[in-house]
């Protein structure tokens, strides 16, 4: 992740040009996702807001996604924290409107991020049915439950929104879903035990 | 044409002449061959002990193994059929006395089978089809502590593994869950288990 340097807030000095206070807050939101810095096509449409070259227009979508994401990484959440980012030359209500912004933004960014970390595949949903077997080739007359669950997973190593949803149908007999309650009521407990502390 | 409950097909003359046959046993003999025939369908996979120790009675009782062996394999035809009919004591042992076996036979025979049932018929279901059995379940839990986008995060995750039997090999499924997630599984399963419960 790229510092921030002295050339992206000369960058985002660019954003005197706006239009509006809403066009700046846009801008900001925009310019946060990872694709933001190469869209060649956002850039295009900044240029045209700001009335800017489309280089000097991508360097401040570079600019405020790398102040951005140094916000959110380093979880800074008070106005003072962010202020102390900026050069003392820089314009003081751009700044104040800037980091008003960021604030705004921080939490919809924390939980986007928190949900596009790598993981093992998620579970999506899941389905369980109880059925009673009542005879087989090898006994013909029976009557035994047994559990189906169905559950879903979502690769999210592929590209959002396009995750591979996979399925996986399980039997269990009662022992094994018996065992496998056990199991998870140990997990509850050391839950429990590590919340309370 | 005999009536018999363990069978709708009709048996070979030989499978009914070696059911006789089994009279000729003294008692303390009949005792030894019930032992090693239940002893084998307790246990389904000691095919080598069981014909070790036919062997091994045919020689303390000086007969030949080789048509031992042919009547055993006749009288394993009556527990497999009854396991599959589910027959009774009683079932059992009028399928005997139809095939000619003796009175106090038949019973000692019949009685071994009311014995051992509850294991036997366990066994059987055990061996029902199942669809993608799980046969395994790890899991582990921790906490995320940074990642690259935040440096620090304090989010708990659980991931499990599931060991699944699909035909002769086995898969693994991975999967992690958030924490409501997991609790609303665990709610789920709980369901399940009760649901379960009321059938047994």
């Amino acid at each position: 992740m790229a510092a921030i340097s002295d050339e992206h807030f000369s960058s985002l000095q660019i954003l005197l040009k706006a239009p509006s206070k809403d066009a700046v807050r846009q801008l900001c939101a925009d310019s946060f996702p990872s694709g933001a810095p190469e869209s060649w096509r956002l850039a295009e449409s900044t240029a045209g807001t700001l009335s800017v070259s489309a280089i000097e227009a991508k360097e401040l979508i570079a600019a405020l996604h790398t102040l951005s994401h140094h916000i959110l990484f380093h979880n800074l959440t008070a106005p003072e924290q962010i202020l102390v980012l900026f050069p003392k030359s820089f314009h003081p209500s751009l700044k104040n409107l800037i980091t008003k912004i960021m604030l705004e933004h921080s939490p919809p960014w924390r939980n986007e991020a928190l949900s596009n970390q790598i993981s093992l595949p998620h579970l999506v949903e899941m389905d369980w049915r109880v059925d009673m077997k009542t005879a087989s080739d090898s006994v013909s007359r029976m009557a035994v439950p047994t559990c189906l669950v169905h559950m879903k997973v979502e690769d999210s190593s592929c590209l959002r929104g396009s995750g591979a949803l996979s399925s996986v149908t399980v039997e269990l007999s009662k022992e094994t879903l018996d065992t496998m309650l056990d199991g998870l009521g140990r997990i509850r407990d050391q839950l429990s035990v590590v919340a309370g502390k | 044409m005999l009536q018999l409950q363990f069978t709708k097909d009709t048996l070979p003359d030989s499978v009914i002449n070696d059911f006789q046959n089994l009279n000729k046993f003294n008692e303390q003999q009949f005792t030894s061959l019930t032992e090693i025939l239940f002893n084998f369908l307790l246990e389904p996979k000691e095919a080598d002990r069981f014909l070790h120790q036919l062997s091994e009675f045919a020689g303390e009782n000086g007969m030949s193994a080789g048509p031992l062996r042919n009547l055993m394999k006749s009288l394993l035809l009556l527990p497999h059929g009854s396991l599959k009919k589910n027959l009774t004591e009683d079932q059992v042992k009028e399928d005997l006395l139809t095939l000619g076996v003796s009175e106090d036979k038949a019973d000692h025979f019949s009685q071994q089978w009311s014995l051992h049932y509850p294991v036997l018929s366990r066994l059987a279901v055990g061996q029902t089809l199942m669809v993608n059995q799980l046969v395994d379940m790890e899991w582990k839990f921790g906490v995320t502590v940074g990642t690259s986008e935040l440096q620090k995060v304090g989010n708990t995750f659980l991931q499990l593994k599931l060991v699944i039997r699909k035909g002769n090999s086995t898969e693994n499924v991975y999967m992690e869950l958030t924490l409501p997630q997991f609790y609303n599984f665990l709610h789920e399963m709980e369901r399940a288990k009760a649901s379960m419960d009321c059938f047994s």
